[in-house]
């Protein structure tokens, strides 16, 4: 397997991609793919070419049977609405033996099912994996360390990988950054045939400073503003994240559900999430549909008693409640039915078409961003898709 | 879709003679379960069951008797092959199996290397290499 054991070439150069672009039936909001995106389909463009497009170009170098590295450099719309390249893995990888290896670098934290190779469209079957689920962890890889032990136990393989380490990633919209620290999981996964199942933990201690100057207005009004800045603020505050996946894919057709939980103890509060889908190979086509749903805790608060403060704040009180209540109805509750179809049509190449229905939670405005006057919050919002991914 | 279903089965049932899996005439492996064979031609181990280790090899990725092999150890279609070989690559997790052009490149490559394990169609097993598995579906 090893390439430096048979004397092959010492790096390996490889890439993928993805052209897609997304169309919104709604255009006083813009869906995209991620909290680190500025816009996408809807209300900046009617057709966005930004939600889903990306090209990466890879190297990956072996000098010993034992020791070897990894470079990945990814150019998709980022935080400044540019296509700056930004490095996605760059680690060094120790292979103690076959079945234990040690990782120094970034990695992408594995916590959902899809999540390390998330941006690799010819991978899995969907257009993108669903936002309701992927969108419940602000930071996507982690800089530090990462062991994995695979063992097995008659026709059962399991991995355990356990990792730890820091990472800061820029949000969208002038939102500041996401800050994790002192990260620390676990994930095994076993495979038995054609089935898999995978169990994470992740922690961290997150800080988001988008909100930070907000908050310290709460703290001029006493200690029911104190208390309110400490519940909602993101200084600091631990976040633990569950997933729990299982996947069976016999090669004809194959079905997958992940159901997964995020507790944080600000304004982005509790969230679960799940998906469930499938789809049937028929040759070089493969329909499939898939459902997937959402839901935050906390979509409002009273906030500030405005009859117990001085008359003189009573209207900067009402104003910093509005405020908090429209950053509350951002926490997603909204669940999206999928149909499409993958057609493997050339090597290396695929084309998808896909269909999402969403429909929104009371009060919220799902996962969408850049919300603009007249859109209705707890409404349903219909998306085409096309996508072109490959490999090389 | 009467249609593309006897389309697919013709597609299926015009394909290439019987694929055997084979090892070196000198490899100590005489034998190999379906799971056993495919987790080292998907990279899960790395080592054959006696502890020995394997070095897994392909067919080029256009030759009929690899399509034939993968469809009948895991029921995975080249497409489906390459998707699964991309995740592991694109997570830094290794490399595909080397490469060899096809049927007779494999035999010889094989023949040398008592850690090598490949496919060929049954037609050209000769005494330079053992059939370890006929993967039959």
């Amino acid at each position: 397997m090893n390439p430096a054991d048979r004397g092959a070439p010492l790096f390996s150069f490889s890439g993928f991609g993805t052209l897609g672009g997304v169309h919104s039936s709604d255009d006083r909001a813009d869906f995209t793919n991620s909290m680190f995106k500025p816009n996408g389909a809807g209300y900046t463009h009617s057709w966005s070419n930004d939600v889903d497009t990306l090209i990466a170009g890879q190297v990956a170098a072996t000098f010993t049977p034992k020791l070897s590295a990894v470079l990945q450099v990814i150019s998709e719309q980022s935080y400044n609405n540019t296509y700056t390249p930004q490095v996605e893995w760059a680690n060094i990888n120790y292979q103690f033996t076959p079945d234990l290896s040690v990782r120094a670098g970034r990695t992408v934290l594995p916590c959902f099912f899809l999540s390390e190779n998330r941006n690799v469209g010819y991978t899995y079957t969907w257009v993108r994996p669903p936002v309701e689920v992927y969108h419940l962890v602000p930071v996507t890889t982690n800089d530090g360390v990462d062991v994995s032990y695979r063992s097995h136990l008659g026709d059962l393989a399991n991995t355990m990988q356990a990792n730890a380490g820091a990472d800061t990633a820029h949000l969208a919209d002038n939102a500041g950054t996401a800050k994790a620290r002192h990260t620390w999981g676990l994930s095994d996964t076993t495979e038995l045939g054609a089935f898999t199942a995978r169990l994470t933990y992740e922690y961290t201690n997150l800080t988001l400073s988008a909100l930070d100057s907000f908050f310290a207005e709460f703290q001029k009004f006493g200690l029911q503003g104190a208390a309110i800045a400490n519940r909602y603020g993101a200084d600091h505050k631990p976040n633990r994240f569950f997933d729990i996946g299982a996947g069976y894919d016999p090669g004809a057709w194959f079905l997958m559900t992940e159901w997964a939980s995020s507790q944080n103890n600000s304004f982005v509060t509790q969230t679960s999430a799940w998906d469930m889908g499938g789809g049937y190979r028929l040759g070089k086509l493969t329909p499939y549909v898939l459902y997937a749903r959402t839901k935050a805790d906390k979509l409002s608060d009273p906030g500030l008693n405005v009859s117990s403060v001085p008359a003189v704040l009573a209207e900067r009180a009402l104003g910093l409640n509005a405020e908090l209540n429209s950053i509350l109805s951002t926490n997603p509750v909204q669940s999206t039915d999928s149909v499409g179809t993958r057609w493997d049509f050339e090597r290396n190449c695929d084309l998808k078409l896909q269909l999402d229905h969403t429909r929104l939670g009371a009060g919220s405005s799902g996962t969408f961003i850049n919300i603009q006057p007249g859109f209705r919050l707890g409404g349903t919002v219909n998306l085409f898709s096309a996508a072109v991914d490959f490999v090389w | 879709m009467l249609v593309i279903g006897l389309a697919l089965s013709l597609a299926i049932h015009t394909a290439v003679a019987d694929v055997v899996a084979v090892v070196s005439a000198k490899s100590a492996v005489s034998t190999l379960s379906k799971v056993q064979l495919a987790d080292i031609f998907l990279g899960r181990v790395s080592r054959f069951p006696d502890g020995a280790k394997a070095v897994p090899v392909d067919q080029a990725e256009d030759a009929p008797a690899r399509a034939e092999f993968y469809f009948k150890l895991i029921g995975r279609s080249a497409p489906q092959m390459k998707a699964y070989w991309s995740k592991i690559i694109f997570t830094g997790r290794g490399q595909p199996p080397e490469e060899v052009h096809g049927g007779s490149d494999m035999k010889k490559r094989i023949a040398a290397d008592p850690a090598a394990i490949g496919y060929i169609e049954e037609s050209l097993v000769d005494d330079s290499v053992k059939v370890v598995s006929r993967v039959q579906e």
